[in-house]
């Protein structure tokens, strides 16, 4: 290895111990370890850094990642991605104003959000397929967010080494249009055609001073889904439209509509058939759940294959309502927990899978007990666990429809149900009408 | 994100003909066995009947070995120490009865070339007949679903994930797609259908008597290891089996099939009114039938 391939090497050497050792006798370790014992790289640099005193942990692994293997604690990660969106903004630090870019970028397992901290040296544009080096990752609201910092690089891609799921990636030959059931975060230029269910007027005060927008409901045949609208479209609740030059973004994990003065909204006849209710939201597929991310009210049925740990008779901080355990609450020390009751179930329909969460009511419903019987069941079994069982035993292996707000997180969908029932299916119907289909398709 | 493994709807004659397995690399990578029609399976969700169980270790390390009939043959299921739910579900549990299975795949292979498949539970639970029926109904959607996946990868020169994603199958399920079309050759679909066209008939009253008329090969096909006692047993819950469907088909109007009607119609099988009450009580018993009203006999 020549010389000047070895300097950037020795410079992260050089870092890794501090800056105690001079560049010369790491260069001539180095050159050592390379060119007269042959070892590799990553071994040659490893073995130096342990003869000289140092941590070889701290250099840099140059591990290429997923978007989805992220954790939101990586110092330092290599990924190749899409630019889905690029965004520019100036901020103020020090007194200096500086420009950073932020977006989103994808590849085919997910999408995450980033942050370039110099707009000067990270150019990104969308569209752009990149490797990037050295960047980190941090968490935020409960996701990883990936940053390009003072160390991260980026080098062009061509464009056909990356290729996105359909409906994420950045459109190329024009708007596409999308059902509501098809929305997911980062998605542009989107064509819908939806019923308002709901408008209604609101102000935020920003840094440009008051601005008034529009939110609400909006429905298709596939599902429901809450909007803003940033411009005065003069929406009527009721009524049909077709919007053009729309935009996804999430709230709290859940995709929203957006669209602003360059979208186009005209009123046309309701392609949805009359006597369907789009304020009740329609059957989904958990599966079609997992390629999304998250969606706002939807309905779910499977059987349930396991009641999770934190299920039944619980305590909450009287504070923070914090999951209080052997008395402490993580955040104000050891307090007088309030019992609460709660189901955490994996709901699965054999192609896909999900946590429902349901609160004390629901669950009180479902399983036919109040929170004071089971207070008093497990102070007579001398153990809260009893409730759980008695979950159990109620729920599974049992068909459950539930509905809700669905988000995920780091172990896959999560659904904060709004509505549960065991349901008992129509089997014989459904097996009949199967196999006449069959036996007519023979 | 590592999501969870969901719970695969399969029947046993597909599961155990899985011959591909795909061990995970690394730290807490998951394994899996991919069936004939794709099904990449890690954790499956199983309704039958227990019809045989046995203690075959001890009582301080015990390991439970089952097997779990659903229309289409057995799963075998094993439980040990390191089971502690499921193991001690099961020693509370007496065949036969009907059985729910949330378990993990398990494969033995004790020589290259063989692999034989069984269920290492997690959870097990007492349950209806409902419970296996629906459990039927939507193994058949979702064996249907694999036929069509593996119809449209054969009509692809390579078929790939990315296509059959384009053709509306899963992710998940096009990815097992395509690598069982890579292992296992001409995969007689046509078998696959018709079982699932038999399941579905399983479910529907009006085919069970023409479902009866096969009863007698199937029994021809379990094991040699069947015992004359066991022989015994077996004739006589093959008689049960045709007195329900018996009830069944009289019960015309839901209020039951009436005493006279069910000892015109078993005279067919060779039995008279003595062998026919030994049936009926036994059925009683068991919780499978019961009267209604004096002299009319119903299915629970």
């Amino acid at each position: 290895m020549e010389k000047e391939e070895i300097a950037p090497h020795v410079s992260e050497i050089s870092r890794v111990l501090g800056n105690k050792v001079s560049e010369e006798q790491i260069e001539k370790e180095l050159d050592t370890y390379l060119n007269l014992y042959r070892v590799s790289l990553e071994t040659a640099k490893r073995s130096v850094v342990r003869k000289l005193g140092g941590d070889p942990n701290a250099l840099s692994k140059g591990v290429q990642k997923k978007l989805s293997e992220l954790s939101g604690s990586e110092q330092s990660v290599d990924v190749l991605v899409k630019v889905l969106t690029a965004n520019r903004k100036d901020i103020e630090q020090n007194g200096e104003l500086r420009t950073l870019i932020y977006g989103l970028f994808a590849d085919d397992t997910g999408s995450i959000a980033y942050t370039a901290w110099d707009a000067d040296r990270f150019p990104l544009e969308r569209g752009q397929v990149l490797l990037v080096r050295n960047a980190y990752t941090k968490e935020w609201n409960g996701k990883p967010q990936l940053n390009l910092g003072t160390r991260a690089t980026v080098e062009s891609q061509p464009a056909e080494s990356m290729s996105l799921p359909e409906g994420m990636d950045v459109p190329i030959y024009g708007p596409s249009t999308a059902k509501v059931a098809d929305l997911v975060e980062g998605m542009n230029s989107v064509t819908i055609t939806v019923k308002i269910l709901s408008v209604e007027t609101r102000k935020i005060e920003s840094q440009e001073g008051a601005r008034t927008f529009f939110s609400g409901m909006l429905a298709d045949e596939t599902g429901r889904a809450q909007f803003s609208a940033w411009h005065d479209f003069n929406l009527k609740k009721d009524e049909i439209v077709l919007i053009r030059g729309a935009y996804v973004r999430s709230w709290r994990g859940i995709p929203q509509l957006n669209f602003g003065e360059r979208a186009e909204v005209s009123r046309v006849k309701s392609p949805f058939p009359p006597d369907l209710d789009l304020s009740r939201p329609q059957p989904r597929v958990i599966a079609d759940l997992e390629t999304v991310g998250g969606a706002f009210d939807v309905l779910v049925a499977g059987v349930v294959v396991d009641v999770k740990k934190g299920s039944g008779l619980i305590q909450r901080c009287p504070q923070c309502n914090r999951l209080v355990q052997n008395k402490l609450c993580r955040l104000h020390g050891k307090v007088e927990g309030q019992y609460d009751l709660r189901i955490k179930a994996v709901v699965d329909d054999g192609a896909g899978s999900i946590t429902a969460v349901l609160n004390k009511d629901l669950t009180e419903a479902l399983v036919g007990i109040t929170l004071e019987q089971a207070i008093k069941e497990a102070r007579e079994a001398m153990d809260p666990e009893v409730v759980k069982e008695k979950i159990e035993e109620r729920l599974l292996a049992k068909p459950l429809e539930v509905r809700g707000n669905v988000i995920s997180d780091d172990y896959g969908l999560m659904m904060i149900v709004s509505e549960a029932r065991m349901f008992v299916p129509e089997v014989r119907a459904e097996a009949a009408n199967l196999l006449s289909e069959l036996e007519g398709a023979q | 994100m590592i999501g969870r493994e969901v719970a695969w709807r399969i029947f046993s004659a597909e599961y155990n003909s899985s011959r591909l397995e795909i061990k995970g690399e690394g730290e807490r990578a998951p394994s899996y066995i991919v069936s004939p029609l794709g099904a990449m399976v890690n954790r499956v969700f199983l309704v039958g009947v227990l019809t045989d169980l046995e203690n075959i270790g001890t009582g301080d390390e015990p390991l439970w070995k089952g097997r779990l009939q659903d229309p289409t043959g057995n799963f075998y299921i094993s439980s040990g120490q390191y089971q502690p739910e499921a193991t001690a579900a099961l020693s509370k549990i007496e065949a036969p009865a009907f059985i729910a299975v949330v378990g993990k795949t398990r494969t033995y292979s004790p020589e290259e070339g063989t692999m034989y498949v069984s269920i290492r539970p997690e959870k097990v639970r007492i349950v209806e007949a409902r419970e296996r029926d629906h459990w039927v109904l939507e193994t058949c959607k979702a064996t249907l679903r694999r036929i069509d996946a593996v119809t449209d990868a054969k009509e692809m020169a390579a078929p790939t994930v990315d296509e059959l994603v384009k053709l509306g199958h899963s992710p998940a399920l096009a990815e097992g797609v395509v690598k069982a079309v890579g292992h296992y050759q001409d995969v007689d679909l046509g078998r696959y259908r018709a079982m699932v066209v038999d399941a579905l008939k399983f479910l529907l009253p009006e085919y069970q008597s023409e479902m009866e008329s096969e009863m007698p090969s199937e029994l021809a096909q379990r094991p040699e290891e069947v015992e004359d006692e066991e022989a015994v047993e077996a004739a006589e819950e093959e008689r049960e089996e045709k007195v329900m469907a018996i009830i069944t088909k009289l019960d015309k109007t839901g209020k039951g099939a009436a005493w006279d009607d069910i000892v015109n119609e078993v005279k067919s099988l060779g039995m008279d009114r003595t062998a026919l009450e030994e049936v009926t009580n036994s059925l009683l018993d068991k919780g499978l039938i019961y009267e209604p009203v004096l002299g009319r006999m119903k299915r629970i």
